[in-house]
């Protein structure tokens, strides 16, 4: 017993600094973070602007209230809905692009063309998605786009890129994928950077093509890597971010367009109905939750690492 | 010692607070405060170009010195930008942060505030202190101050701004463009159907190489405000005031019998390609329609009856610039309803501004008494018109001419009306000075021109009349997202195929009334007839 005590007193004697450091991360976590979260409790509770959240008086039937009533709003579900599939197509569209962007870039031998290249796709990324979407009313407004008024001159009819909902489905998928792929290609490339040399000379030596090195070498290379991705991604399957769908929206669009976040937005912030928002934002986060369990303990079945 | 000099002043702070909260129904000496007060006052930031900061210029200044020096209070103003004005609020309302003295547009959202036990009765502060008050209810009287009064639980959490100007929406048509193409001024829907056709096959010669940038019909997303003329033409005629009362929750005559077919017109229009095709796009607060507008390339539009003369908008004078001096948009009436009239509704001169103080003002009568300085003719007089020689000039009938201001002096608003908070519209202590000025009041408009849009959009007008029947509590929380629901089911309505416009229409209409229109109007029905039985009319 004094001995132990005596070897973790020696510990932090030691590595007292360290500590110290990690207080501080750890404090911001709690007050910002974790302290938040009691107002979690106001999902169960009918909410008062001039009490704390221990004194708001319980919802009714019992605390669930707002669930039950967030679940028979239609546009709860058509949110869902959105939600989802909008999140999948992004998934199927979007998850293989920087893969693919990746293997094609570490294929070409100019060095300066391909970081040319590379910095170009980086660029969408660091551009706000308020700002892409007036980018696609300049280019794809059915009267006014700049892409809509060479069609109308080739002798076509102009496409509803934005105004049709299932053409707009398109339009805001592909605009993700293009704001993405290049940023995305970074951790793909790190990642091939990190596979040995010599195992592409012995591949070589062996009679492989560039294909076959590829398949071969290069992706059980990052498999680790995408797989790592894919959970994060899947986890994410039901959080949505605020600013991409609100920019996009349009009136016409809005049975395909309104997503969670957007819904949270107007009627919780806009409505004021801050119990029946956080409700849906509750359940949102332990779907997500659950789906990064399931995700993380599928991988490790399947003899990948997982996440932890 | 240090830390026991600041434990102390923190002790003392504590108790001057308590103190304060406690010592609450404080009375003046000789009509001031003994101590200074402290308030703060939302202003609406508008953003505008050129404009000053609106928490601090010439007229803040005006009204803080002339708090100071007549109670003893200290005014600080609080920036609240005006296109987002409810979030904005909500947000500064859960912080705990919002100012002294609110306002808002919209009743229904105060109702929610109130209900989360963020707003201060106002019931008892009205009659206790109304000899403190008398210009405040002088200007706004019983019929605004308690316009809101709950008549069960006698509880009031809003006091009434009064509209002194009822002009609403009117109907605008480039006259050059009428002249140019021989075409009569438009009386009749037919007509005005015609001038649309006639104006779209004349493209080349009105735009010339701009022929394919022409718009006959401009609208936005919000069709409701930007085809209201057309919609409310539609409604009949002998409509009762309990129908228009249960269909009254939405501004816009959503739920309104008639306003399918005015859609449908709408509808028509935008197949034959008279309207603008962009229209759904561009949300609230865009300028790409103004700019059109400004660039000469539409025809014909609704909207705020002096919209085009606005010297913020600044179309007319842009038009001017870019087309020509005779380019000019003229307020017409072609849209008449069931019983031959041009009607149209005016506002009520109460429903305009809503003023309402959070639960934490400390210090009610210091804010109501910047109600009452801020309702004084004097004071009103003053912040519309400003400085002679300055902002305005004094004409030989005796009414003003707006003068184009330099920076400390240029006007956020038209006005001023973002500081006159219980006076909306030009008021003046002479009634008949104040219609003359208002004309004078648009700088790069005739006169002329004005004064036909003034006409116009009170031409058949029918006023809203104000029922209060108790708060409906269906309406709680759920303004914004019916009123985007109806603004959907009108954009969709407008640009489906004409087949499909029926069932878009019907489908869209369901989906509203099933996410709580309904209800509302079930809520409605209900508490009309505990009020006022089986009658159809208002007493």
């Amino acid at each position: 017993m004094e001995k132990k005590k005596n070897r973790s007193f020696i510990y932090l004697k030691k590595y007292w600094q360290l500590y110290l450091l990690l207080l501080l991360p750890m404090v911001y976590l709690l007050v910002f973070k974790y302290s938040p979260m009691s107002y979690i409790l106001i999902a169960f509770k009918e909410y008062k602007l001039n009490m704390s959240v221990f004194e708001m008086p319980w919802a009714a039937q019992n605390g669930m209230k707002y669930f039950i009533k967030a679940f028979k709003n239609r546009d709860f579900i058509v949110a869902l809905r959105n939600t989802i599939s909008l999140n999948l197509l992004d998934l199927i569209a979007g998850f293989p692009a920087p893969i693919i962007f990746a293997l094609i870039l570490n294929e070409i031998p100019f060095k300066k063309f391909k970081k040319t290249v590379q910095t170009v796709a980086y660029m969408p990324h660091f551009l706000s998605w308020v700002i892409i979407s007036g980018l696609c009313l300049q280019l794809f407004a059915p009267s006014s786009g700049l892409v809509n008024m060479v069609i109308n001159n080739l002798g076509f009819d102009s496409v509803p890129f934005l105004n049709s909902p299932n053409h707009w489905v398109a339009t805001y998928i592909l605009t993700g994928v293009w704001q993405s792929f290049g940023w995305g290609s970074i951790i793909y490339l790190a990642a091939i950077a990190g596979i040995s040399p010599e195992l592409y000379e012995a591949a070589s030596v062996d009679g492989a093509g560039r294909f076959k090195k590829m398949w071969h070498i290069t992706l059980p290379g990052i498999r680790p890597t995408i797989v790592v991705l894919l959970i994060m991604n899947l986890g994410n399957i039901l959080g949505s971010g605020f600013d991409r769908p609100f920019a996009m929206q349009n009136p016409l669009v809005m049975e395909v367009a309104e997503v969670l976040s957007t819904f949270v937005y107007k009627n919780g912030i806009k409505g004021l109905q801050f119990s029946l928002t956080t409700a849906v934002g509750l359940f949102q986060s332990v779907v997500c939750l659950f789906f990064l369990l399931l995700s993380n303990w599928l991988s490790r079945r399947l003899g990948e690492r997982g996440i932890w | 010692m240090k830390k026991k000099a600041l434990t102390s002043m923190l002790v003392l702070a504590m108790a001057a607070t308590t103190l304060g909260s406690v010592a609450h129904a404080e009375e003046l000496v000789d009509g001031k405060f003994a101590e200074t007060k402290h308030i703060t006052v939302e202003i609406y930031d508008r953003g505008n170009d050129g404009g000053t900061d609106p928490t601090n210029n010439m007229y803040t200044d005006y009204i803080k010195q002339g708090m100071l020096e007549q109670y003893n209070v200290e005014v600080e103003f609080v920036a609240v930008p005006r296109w987002t004005e409810v979030d904005q609020i909500n947000n500064l309302l859960a912080a705990g942060d919002a100012p002294d003295i609110c306002l808002t547009y919209d009743y229904p959202t105060i109702l929610q505030y109130a209900n989360m036990g963020g707003v201060l009765d106002l019931s008892s502060y009205v009659e206790d202190y109304k000899d403190q008050l008398p210009n405040l209810w002088a200007w706004l009287g019983d019929a605004n101050i308690n316009y809101d009064k709950d008549p069960v639980e006698g509880t009031l959490w809003a006091i009434e701004g009064k509209r002194a100007n009822i002009r609403r929406i009117n109907t605008f048509v480039r006259q050059d463009w009428l002249d140019a193409l021989g075409l009569e001024t438009p009386t009749t829907l037919e007509e005005f159907e015609a001038v649309l056709v006639a104006f779209k096959d004349n493209a080349e010669a009105l735009l010339g190489d701009d022929a394919d940038k022409m718009v006959p019909f401009s609208t936005s997303y919000d069709i409701g405000w930007r085809a209201a003329n057309l919609i409310e033409s539609f409604l009949d005629a002998n409509m009762t005031d309990k129908e228009f009362y249960v269909n009254g929750f939405d501004d816009r005559k959503f739920t309104e019998n008639g306003t399918k077919e005015a859609i449908r017109v709408l509808n028509k229009w935008y197949n034959d390609g008279l309207i603008w095709k962009d229209f759904p796009l561009y949300g609230s607060g865009d300028t790409t329609e103004d700019d059109m507008i400004k660039s000469g390339y539409v025809g014909a539009f609704i909207h705020t009856w002096d919209y085009p003369y606005q010297p913020g908008v600044a179309i007319t004078t842009t038009l001017h610039e870019i087309v020509g001096e005779n380019a000019d948009y003229v307020a017409i009436d072609c849209f008449k309803n069931n019983a031959d009239k041009y009607a149209k509704y005016s506002y009520s001169s109460a429903g305009d501004r809503k003023i309402f103080f959070p639960t934490t003002n400390d210090e009610p009568l210091a804010s109501l008494l910047y109600l009452d300085w801020i309702s004084d003719p004097a004071h009103i007089e003053y912040l519309q018109l400003g400085d002679e020689g300055v902002t305005h000039t004094k004409l030989e009938d005796g009414s003003y001419a707006v003068m184009a201001a330099e920076a400390p002096a240029i006007m956020n608003s038209g006005q001023n009306i973002d500081m006159t908070i219980t006076c909306n519209g030009l008021h003046l202590s002479d009634d008949e000075i104040t219609v003359k000025s208002m004309a004078n009041n648009y700088a790069g408009s005739d006169p002329e021109i004005v004064i036909c849009a003034m006409t116009a959009c009170l031409n058949d007008s029918i006023m809203q009349k104000a029922v209060n029947v108790g708060a409906i509590e269906a309406e709680a929380g759920v303004g914004n997202a019916l009123s985007e629901k109806r603004d959907i089911v009108f954009d969709k309505a407008v640009v489906a195929s004409v087949e499909e416009f029926d069932s878009v229409w019907d489908a869209g209409m369901e989906d509203y009334l099933n996410a709580g229109g309904q209800d509302i109007m079930d809520e409605r029905l209900a508490k009309w007839e505990a009020t006022f039985g089986d009658a159809d009319m208002l007493p």
